[in-house]
């Protein structure tokens, strides 16, 4: 059993290391190598390149790793920074998030044709990747420009998103049976849950202050963690996913006094365990499963682009950046990751088609390749478009002129 | 100076931004994981001429050279910076000084003065390698040459500066 926890957390490292060579997240090379590694590994007659088994141990560490993406996602979550650019966030984030989501939705719908299936696409596909976007602005050095407050803020707004939808999805999705009745009234249920939860977690909130009051690391580590591990467990009794259990207690916890020093303590936890998560991802999926989505996950990238580039350049300009600013904007915020293959996941434990996990990990890679071009190059674009438009005025003239 | 304009990067860190006469101005982005990145604009641009970065140690050391704490420019024969009442001076320890040999505790500065100990830096021999405590307990003890960075208002600091270096206003 360790060895092969061993090997898998020696192919992480080896994973990680290379993404800080090359200054890029890991995320969509753990799943490469899970791919490409693990149980469905390509197998030649001279060698077998399945190093990687899918062990009882490696699904408690990803389950854990959800957890903890989750738990961090709600920590990070503070409402002083949403008041403070609350009105940049609000209306660049609403209309950037809305867009793409009715653009997942409609994708979902054309392939599909049923309600659950949209929805899942509709995840998969709406939320960016705050972590590889954080660093590709960081790389191309523009975390100093004023267009990159709206970027962050939209990320901060999309976060939020990524809370109510992961709530609603996982109860509908739970709950999911014979009408449309009931699977809507699963997901209401798990909204209402959660809103009863978030209201009631301010006076917890007191009372987990008073509890954590002064406590030495040792203290709050145990008692954080099993904190988190009873929210799963109460979450999975109530029909809600573990998920949204681990998510409400970060978001509870992030009204504490002792919001910092968790944040700090458990980012260790999350990176670790986060990897696993990344990597059994990758270790589920069948690679010879990329032709049978090959159509959906191509539209879904044109789409995505496209859509993108529209939506931020709408929203850029309602905020009032114009020129360059509203290009950079277009074009950073491309890149998927982290919540696109938790709502994958998700899909997958309530036994919905198999066809999402191998779209959403060829949807990660591809967008992963593209996202870095598309913002290294946001510069020449706007100046192609900038002359598109030259020559169409013109073009207008003398056809008008004439 | 036209103000500083400062701004939350969620996930990234904060960001300061600061207009100068000339037209141009300087950003200053703090990261979360405590290195800081410098850049300029120049007057009428939106993206950044050249920046650089600079690990927490040396953002640290490159502020105090920016204060003043080494060399002060003959035009301002003390250095002061006046926030409302506040006073953040840098004081080198006299080698006679009524404090020298005495610990923070004994003196009781904040106590008798209200004066707060933000920093001791100290030289060696060489007057090269350079150790920095910040906000020392009461245990610490003054020695002579030690640069002290204290905060207060501005009788205690006159106060404070006597004890120090001998020397009054």
């Amino acid at each position: 059993m360790l060895v092969n926890l061993g090997i898998i957390f020696v192919l992480a490292s080896l994973a990680i290391l290379a993404a800080k060579k090359i200054k890029y997240c890991s995320i969509p090379l753990l799943i490469l190598l899970g791919i490409f590694l693990g149980p469905n590994a390509p197998q030649f007659s001279w060698m077998d390149l399945s190093l990687i088994k899918n062990s009882e141990s490696v699904e408690l560490f990803s389950r854990l790793g959800v957890l903890f993406l989750l738990f961090y996602l709600g920590l990070e979550f503070s409402i002083g920074q949403v008041v403070q650019n609350s009105k940049l966030i609000v209306k660049g984030g609403s209309i950037f998030t809305g867009l793409n989501f009715f653009r997942g939705l409609a994708l979902g719908w054309v392939f599909f044709h049923s309600w659950p299936c949209a929805l899942i696409v509709a995840g998969i596909t709406t939320v960016s990747s705050s972590a590889i976007i954080t660093k590709l602005l960081v790389e191309t050095k523009r975390t100093a420009n004023p267009e990159t407050e709206l970027i962050l803020g939209i990320m901060v707004y999309e976060d939020i998103f990524m809370a109510f939808f992961l709530s609603i999805l996982s109860g509908y999705l739970l709950s999911q049976g014979s009408s449309l009745l009931v699977s809507v009234t699963g997901g209401l249920a798990a909204l209402s849950f959660i809103m009863v939860v978030f209201f009631l977690g301010r006076r917890l909130g007191i009372v987990l202050d008073r509890l954590l009051n002064k406590p030495s690391v040792e203290a709050l580590v145990v008692v954080t963690f099993t904190l988190l591990l009873l929210s799963a467990v109460l979450a999975e009794t109530l029909r809600v996913s573990e998920a949204v259990g681990a998510l409400l207690l970060g978001l509870i916890l992030a009204e504490t006094a002792q919001v910092k020093k968790l944040v700090q303590m458990f980012t260790p936890f999350r990176d670790l365990f986060g990897a696993v998560f990344f990597l059994s991802f990758g270790m589920q999926i069948d690679y010879h499963h990329f032709l049978t989505v090959l159509d959906i996950t191509a539209w879904a990238v044109i789409l995505t682009v496209a859509g993108n580039l529209l939506a931020g350049w709408l929203s850029a300009l309602a905020c009032g950046y114009r020129g360059a600013a509203a290009a950079n904007i277009a074009c950073s915020i491309v890149a998927r990751g982290e919540f696109a293959i938790i709502v994958a996941g998700l899909a997958a434990s309530a036994g919905m088609s198999g066809a999402f996990q191998p779209f959403a990990a060829l949807y990660v890679l591809i967008l992963a390749l593209l996202s870095p071009l598309l913002m290294k190059r946001s510069k020449s674009l706007y100046n192609f478009f900038i002359r598109l438009r030259k020559l169409s005025r013109k073009t207008k003239n003398i056809l008008t002129g004439a | 100076m036209s103000g500083i304009k400062e701004a939350e990067l969620p996930g990234l860190g904060k960001k300061y931004q600061v207009e100068l006469e000339s037209g141009e101005s300087v950003v200053v982005v703090i990261y979360d994981e405590g290195h800081r990145e410098l850049f300029y604009f120049p007057a009428d641009k939106s993206e950044p001429a050249c920046s650089f970065t600079m690990t927490d140690q040396e953002a640290r050391q490159i502020g105090s050279i920016i204060g003043g704490a080494f060399y002060q420019p003959r035009m301002l024969e003390k250095l002061e910076m006046a926030i409302a009442e506040l006073r953040i001076e840098w004081l080198k320890v006299a080698p006679d000084a009524q404090v020298a040999g005495k610990s923070i505790g004994d003196l009781g500065l904040r106590k008798n003065l209200g004066i707060t100990v933000i920093a001791i830096i100290e030289e060696d021999k060489k007057g090269k390698k350079k150790t920095t405590a910040i906000n020392p307990g009461p245990s610490f003890v003054f020695t002579p040459g030690q640069i002290v960075v204290v905060a207060g208002k501005t009788g205690s600091i006159e106060q404070f500066q006597v004890m120090a270096t001998g020397k009054g206003e």
